[in-house]
């Protein structure tokens, strides 16, 4: 299957004719920018869908209508064009769709093992009609489009666009960035920093170009410092800049606790905050079980434990992600899962607690302006505001140290 | 399970209360111990042993990008309370099943369990075998025989040792010949050994046509038919657009078309998986939405109608006793029965010529 170049005149139609909206709101009010190389698909930058007349790259973007400038006589197009309009007879006098839309369009930046589980979990739980990816490989990334689109008969509502040019995230409710190196074997998070802050320097402004009304979600490791890169490239306010954080080490942590006590993991709760690494911190004072608050009980049935035992615990949660590096040799399926409870929260408003990356600054008596995980309530706006718990001094201790660790990072970076 | 005094591997099978010997004085599992009978007490008089399950568990064998893509799907739409993953290389199947473990917070309460020993996969409700050498870029699906029957010769009794009243879903390639295969070495009425067939293609094709028609592709009804594989059989005449068979309504209204451009559709539909293979190396994602549908009819016992492949010897002239594709009516009995569509003389003849190619490469299995 081919994709031959198509006229900037069969777009407008096809896009007209596929949404009904005015087309200069969409991909024609890109304006002229230095953001991107000129090399990378051989256009010039800015101008409006004129095309060179040597040979061009395919273009990516799986749209039938777009490329529909081929209605040879014979093909499937023509046919379906005159079936389509006998088939489907409009009503008269029917007029275009309502302008403000309320569909939702999610990006995922990377189509690795971690973007594309998250994509495909988010498709899975049905939380958008519009999912676009982006990367940086073509055929991989035109592989992983179709294989999602081939599942159309099992996922029929959903949109699927890919393409290498960040064009295809516009009008994103959210965008999710998992690019990045990954995490060797035995490699900390914090080693990762130097690579992705480069990588970010590409990526971030183009996404909010294209989408400035949304919402960043950062995956890529070590996420608190690239979640805290992300903000001050973004020029987003605070509120929407989000970094997974915690969320899954508490899941894990979660997990660990429930499976213990042989009970559902959603009935335990309990956070893991500070650092997504080994300067997390675990509030066991906010640790419950069936609402019943866990270490108040143990003393009261006076049932005797180490702090050993609990460190142990979270021992447990931190090796969790290197443990099946080591295994199989990246994570996937629980960071997917992690993701896409992040995305519902965000975008169905759900105002639920999540432990995530967030601007920690002024919160329990951290100084500096650094992102570290705190439970904080989610929804349609980013974070609505963050849980103001109680801590232990020991714990308050703990987060402060993971906030310095943190700092020390982000002040080495070159972020300008 | 008896230990001898060496140092044996390490029992992959995450279970914790399996390990438990070490309640070790200021272990997790001894405060976990105290706490739970303190914190949660039964009434006086129950009797709380969880004998008389009618949970589903579901096995998968074989954790590549197939296996896991059916596994996380079927776990996201919550199709079973248990799952279980063989696979003969260990640290790769604790790792995906230790990724899947780690999701728990966000999953309802599913037992996820792996080994490399099938005794793991007891009283499994469905067995899905995914385990095989996968097809390479160009390479058709009937050059991978006689790799995977040799597999199979492994999987299918073990299988059926531990679950003997199972039902066995077949996804690797050439799933049609695969599928045969596993029929014969379990012993399982024909009812209840499935091959993922065309499953996925004519949802390719759904989709296709809904996509030229720009409406759902759940409006969009049609079946491939036949061998998995280059030689399947579109059924045309099966095709429905909201209700409204397409080459009907193509003719009342004069529109004209040539079977070229059916054909060319078609050829879209089955180069789909080769292209997708070219491009990121194999495909998962659509395959594991297809097998999770089936899970789906089978253990929620949907009766709805699939295109799988079933043993279809004595259906529209098929002489051989073949496996391939034709559209079922799928529950828990496994393939319920067969849908007798009418099919045009062509379309019967292009189904024989289907079988007779899958019969000639069966013939020369050595099972």
């Amino acid at each position: 299957m081919s994709f031959s170049t198509n006229s900037a005149v069969a777009q407008h139609y096809t896009i007209q004719r596929r949404h009904g909206t005015p087309t200069t709101t969409l991909l024609l009010s890109v304006a002229s920018s230095a953001a991107l190389p000129t090399s990378q698909k051989g256009f010039r930058r800015g101008a409006m869908f004129t095309r060179e007349e040597k040979e061009v790259k395919p273009k990516l973007v799986f749209n039938w209508r777009a490329q529909a400038g081929e209605h040879a006589p014979g093909s499937a197009f023509e046919m379906a064009e005159k079936v389509g309009k006998q088939l489907f007879q409009t009503i008269p006098g029917s007029g275009p769709p309502p302008a403000v839309k309320r569909t939702y369009k999610v990006t995922v930046v990377g189509v690795g093992n971690v973007g594309m589980a998250c994509a495909q979990t988010i498709l899975t739980q049905d939380l958008c009609d519009e999912l676009a990816l982006v990367d940086v490989v073509e055929e991989k990334l035109k592989g992983e489009m179709l294989d999602l689109q081939h599942a159309a008969a099992f996922l029929p509502g959903s949109k699927i666009m890919a393409d290498t040019d960040y064009k295809v995230t516009e009008g994103s409710d959210l965008c999710i960035v998992t690019a990045g190196a990954r995490q060797r074997e035995g490699e900390s998070r914090l080693a990762l920093v130097e690579k992705n802050v480069t990588l970010f320097k590409n990526i971030i402004p183009q996404l909010v170009k294209y989408s400035p009304d949304t919402t960043l979600l950062i995956i890529s490791n070590p996420v608190d410092a690239l979640t805290y890169v992300a903000y001050k490239l973004s020029g987003l306010p605070p509120n929407r800049v989000i970094g997974s954080g915690t969320n899954l080490d508490s899941s894990r942590f979660r997990w660990l606790l429930a499976d213990h006590l042989h009970v559902n993991a959603q009935n335990v709760h309990g956070y893991i905050v500070g650092e997504h690494g080994d300067s997390s911190v675990p509030l066991w004072s906010s640790v419950s079980v069936g609402g019943v608050p866990f270490l108040a009980f143990l003393k009261h049935k006076q049932i005797e434990y180490t702090i050993d035992t609990l460190t142990e615990l979270h021992k447990m949660v931190v090796d969790g992600a290197y443990e099946v590096i080591k295994l199989k040799g990246y994570t996937s399926w629980a960071i997917g899962y992690s993701v896409a409870s992040l995305v519902k929260s965000l975008l169905r408003d759900q105002r639920r607690i999540h432990p995530v990356s967030v601007c920690a600054q002024g919160f329990h008596g951290i100084e500096d302006e650094v992102y570290l995980s705190l439970p904080a309530e989610i929804g349609r706006t980013g974070i609505i505001g963050v849980l103001d718990n109680p801590l232990t001094d020991d714990e308050r201790a703990q987060l402060q140290k993971s906030a310095k660790t943190l700092t020390e990072v982000q002040k080495q970076l070159d972020i300008y | 399970m008896t230990t001898t005094g060496q140092t044996t591997k390490p029992k992959i099978v995450f279970d914790w209360r399996a390990e438990a010997a070490t309640h070790a004085p200021g272990s997790a599992f001894e405060m976990a111990e105290k706490v739970v009978n303190k914190l949660f007490r039964p009434i006086p008089g129950s009797s709380v042993s969880e004998e008389g399950k009618r949970t589903h568990k579901v096995t998968v064998v074989g954790v590549g990008n197939v296996g896991m893509a059916c596994a996380q799907t079927i776990l996201t739409q919550e199709l079973c309370d248990e799952l279980a993953l063989v696979d003969v290389v260990e640290e790769k199947l604790k790792g995906e099943m230790l990724d899947l473990q780690h999701a728990a917070a966000f999953l309802p309460r599913a037992k996820i369990l792996a080994d490399t020993d099938y005794r793991v996969t007891a009283d499994s409700d469905i067995c899905i075998v995914t385990a095989g050498a996968r097809q390479q870029e160009g390479q058709s699906r009937l050059a991978l025989v006689e790799k995977n029957v040799s597999l199979f010769k492994k999987i299918i009794p073990e299988l059926m040792k531990h679950s003997p009243n199972t039902i066995l879903l077949v996804i690797s390639n050439p799933v049609d010949a695969l599928t045969y295969v596993a029929y014969k070495l379990s012993g399982l009425p024909p009812n209840r050994v499935i091959g993922a067939g065309t499953n996925l293609d004519s949802s390719r094709f759904r989709w296709l046509l809904a996509d030229h028609l720009d409406v759902n592709a759940q409006n969009v009804h049609g079946y491939i038919v036949g061998e998995h594989g280059d030689s399947s059989v579109p059924l045309w005449s099966s095709v429905s657009v909201g209700g409204v068979p397409i080459i009907s309504y193509l003719k009342q209204k004069h529109i004209d078309y040539s079977p070229d451009t059916l054909a060319e559709l078609h050829r879209m539909v089955v180069d789909g998986a080769y292209e997708v293979i070219k491009l990121k190396g194999y495909t998962s994602w659509a395959i594991g939405y297809s097998v999770a549908s089936l899970v789906k009819s089978v253990l929620r016992n949907q009766r709805r109608i699939h295109p799988v492949s079933v043993c279809s010897q004595g259906f529209h002239g098929i002489e051989d006793e073949v496996c391939l594709s034709l559209p079922a009516v799928i529950g828990r009995a496994g393939i319920v029965s067969v849908l007798d569509s009418p099919l045009t003389d062509e379309e019967k003849e292009q189904l024989q010529t289907s079988a007779k190619t899958l019969a000639l490469i069966q013939n020369k299995l050595d099972m």
